[in-house]
């Protein structure tokens, strides 16, 4: 076997064992490298996809936090509870995440069977994350519906508003809705504040919050609210409204108006008739103006308290003439225009004042204008701009003018306060911050003389507020009565009337004035009459009888205190 | 002895996983205390809540008068009258010197056994 070389094809060169080796590593080392960066990669992708994610912590729209917020307590000035918050569960479901959706809806009817199966199916069909099925139910229900068991249902824990005085302080409180926001009253302007803010933020979680205090007194509001509820059965009166507040401070201490409504079950608040009478009612107010017309009259310097006033005849106006309810036809001196509420008699005071003083009387006491107050269910007064000479005589005893029971209760506040205005509040307030909200809008001197003025009325002989004092004794009240005739078709009507009763106690050391409305009254039997007396002014003397010794009033029957309050000179 | 190296590193490494998962599962643990703490402590805040409103409907004037109406016979109990008020200033004055006749009557009874204030019981049916 010859091995020719011209046959040798190129050399076969063979790698050493080491090389192919080498070579190999090599190539293993790369797809490894290879592999890694992928897998890295595929986890800095996924990471970046994550980030990339927006987590929807919203509920319909709303934020978790919003809803699970929750408000203040509201509290009455002697730290009882007006409003609390109270847990509640509420039921949602995941509709993404329910598998069978008519076994869901089956299911869950028979816990709520009020719910429309219809509604039901369409809630919970779909790719949505979040949806209410029922919200606010009562933990029994919330142990029943765990029990059943059904994925993509559960529970979350929100926040409701519950009033425990019931319907009593309702038109001070107002209403929260279901976000537990509130929509009415007291509830409204807190948020109106920064209530609203904080909930947004998710910063008013848990009791952290500092309660609010009011400067109603649920005792005094109780007794009112009882009170006024008794007149409307009574008299038959289609409404009846009452607020009374500290002359000093300007603080509300009660404010009803009935019918009223139950915060606790908002949709009665849009029953007709259940509106605010105090602050967004306005009334011609009445006979209970004249200390309006008499305090302007005085302070001016225009008249005194001894001059007499001619009231034998009634005042003509063209075609109309203006006569008295209590026609005593002769001269009357002051304090006996205001004891027999004489319209003849004030018309003369006003005169002798002059109608542009009168009206300018009634820019300084506010008349032309909203109250300042917390509560947002206000309406503007009606008063002319300027007054014919008809109009300035119908004004001076409160007719042709409209204002609401918060108005006069602050005026007669100022009268008696020694001649300071200032605006009422719902919030608790010391004197001294009182105090730098003073307007001074009649002399100290005049105050003293309406002081009398109110007093006599109740004490001297056929005096109109004379049925209020005989019920409240000894707590030294006064007081003033309107009967305002209603506005039937265009004409005055005398026999749909409303009511009225600006008082004020205990008059040595004045404290509390109180307004009283009742509108349409009856006579309560055959020998009473449907005047104010007969009804404002009684209902004024029980709630006094009843309140007086809860605001630390002692009852006093020295004939001192009265005499030096009505000088029997001037009786 | 870099085997022996070895050796010792897998078991140190050993340790130190058993070591992590033994904390990872007591952080794990604790996590899930605190959760059930948190729905325990969540679930009596909404008892108080309810409890308090509770104790504020009972202690509401409108809750407490009607009771009081029920049981206005049976407790003799009525609305505060003006004439049931009193001051200091109606309480009589301390007489100027002491009655001191009366007093040795009073002392001298005392002293032969008799206490005049068994004869006040007696009478008011007080034993």
């Amino acid at each position: 076997m010859a091995i020719t070389s011209e046959d040798v094809g190129p050399t076969i060169s063979l790698d050493g064992a080491r090389k192919v080796r080498g070579n190999l590593t090599q190539a293993r080392i790369r797809w490894m490298v290879l592999a890694m960066v992928l897998g890295f990669g595929l986890v800095g992708a996924r990471l970046v996809q994550l980030g990339m994610v927006e987590t929807d912590s919203t509920i319909e729209g709303q934020a978790r936090d919003a809803i699970q917020a929750s408000r203040p307590p509201i509290l009455d000035r002697n730290g009882l509870e007006m409003a609390v918050d109270i847990r509640v569960p509420s039921l949602y479901a995941e509709p993404r995440r329910i598998i069978d959706v008519e076994e869901a809806v089956r299911k869950i009817r028979t816990v709520l069977p009020d719910l429309n199966e219809k509604w039901l199916r369409d809630r919970l069909t779909g790719d949505k994350g979040f949806v209410w099925v029922q919200r606010e139910l009562s933990p029994s229900i919330q142990e029943r519906i765990m029990r059943l068991g059904i994925p993509g249902i559960d529970f979350i824990t929100e926040s409701k508003r519950f009033y425990p005085g019931m319907t009593e302080a309702s038109h001070i409180l107002g209403s929260t809705n279901i976000d537990n926001q509130g929509i009415a009253g007291i509830e409204r302007h807190m948020d109106v504040e920064d209530l609203a803010l904080l909930q947004e933020l998710g910063l008013a979680r848990g009791n952290a919050l500092t309660p609010v205090e009011l400067s109603v007194d649920m005792r005094v509001q109780h007794v009112m609210h009882e009170q006024l509820l008794d007149a409307m059965k009574r008299y038959q009166a289609i409404a009846a409204a009452g607020v009374m507040v500290d002359v000093h401070t300007g603080e509300v201490i009660a404010l009803a108006s009935v019918p009223d409504f139950n915060p606790n079950d908002p949709k009665t608040a849009l029953v007709k008739d259940t509106f605010n009478r105090i602050t967004a009612g306005i009334f011609e107010p009445g006979s209970i103006f004249k200390t309006v017309t008499l305090a302007g009259a005085l302070d001016s310097g225009a008249v005194r308290v001894t001059d007499s006033f001619d009231a034998r005849f009634g005042v003509r106006f063209g075609r109309f003439t203006i006569t008295d309810f209590h026609g005593k036809n002769r001269i009357l001196s002051l304090p006996e225009v205001y004891k027999f509420s004489s319209n003849i008699g004030t018309i003369r005071v006003m005169q002798a004042m002059g109608k542009d003083n009168f009206r300018a009387f009634l820019s300084t006491m506010g008349f032309d204008k909203r109250v300042q107050f917390e509560l947002p269910e206000m309406r503007l007064p009606t008063v002319p701009k300027d007054f014919s000479e008809v109009g300035a005589a119908t004004a001076s005893f409160g007719h042709g003018l409209s204002v609401s029971p918060l108005h006069m209760v602050m005026a007669y506040a100022a009268f008696v306060n020694g001649g300071n205005y200032v605006p009422p509040t719902l919030y608790k307030r010391d004197l001294a911050d009182a105090e730098a909200l003073y307007t001074r809008v009649i002399k100290p001197q005049t105050s003293a003389e309406i002081r009398y003025l109110m007093r006599l009325n109740a004490i001297g002989t056929g005096g109109s507020g004379s049925q209020m004092n005989r019920l409240a004794l000894g707590y030294r009240v006064g007081g003033k009565t309107g009967t305002a005739e209603k506005v039937v078709d265009g004409r005055y009507s005398s026999s749909k009337v409303t009511n009225f009763f600006g008082s004020a106690f205990p008059l040595d050391n004045p404290r509390y004035a109180m307004i009283i409305m009742v509108d349409e009254p009856k006579a309560e039997n055959p020998q009473s009459g449907t005047t104010a007396g007969w009804n404002a002014g009684t209902v004024t003397g029980r709630i006094v009888q009843r309140v007086a010794p809860m605001l630390g009033i002692a009852p006093d029957f020295s004939e001192v205190l009265d005499t030096q309050l009505t000088p029997p000179a001037l009786r | 002895m870099i085997r022996n190296l070895n050796i010792i590193l897998i078991f140190t490494s050993i340790l130190m996983l058993s070591g992590v998962y033994a904390l990872k599962f007591s952080i794990e643990h604790t996590a899930s205390e605190r959760t059930a703490l948190a729905v325990l402590i969540n679930s009596q805040e909404g008892d108080l809540s309810l409890l308090k409103a509770d104790w504020a409907v009972l202690n509401q004037p409108g809750h407490i008068d009607p009771i009081v109406q029920r049981h206005q016979i049976a407790l003799a109990i009525a609305p505060v009258k003006q004439e049931q008020f009193g001051a200091f200033a109606n309480l009589p004055m301390r007489p100027a010197k002491p009655n001191s006749s009366a007093m040795d009557s009073l002392f001298e009874s005392l002293e032969a056994g008799i206490d005049p204030i068994d004869a006040i019981l007696e009478l008011e049916g007080i034993e």
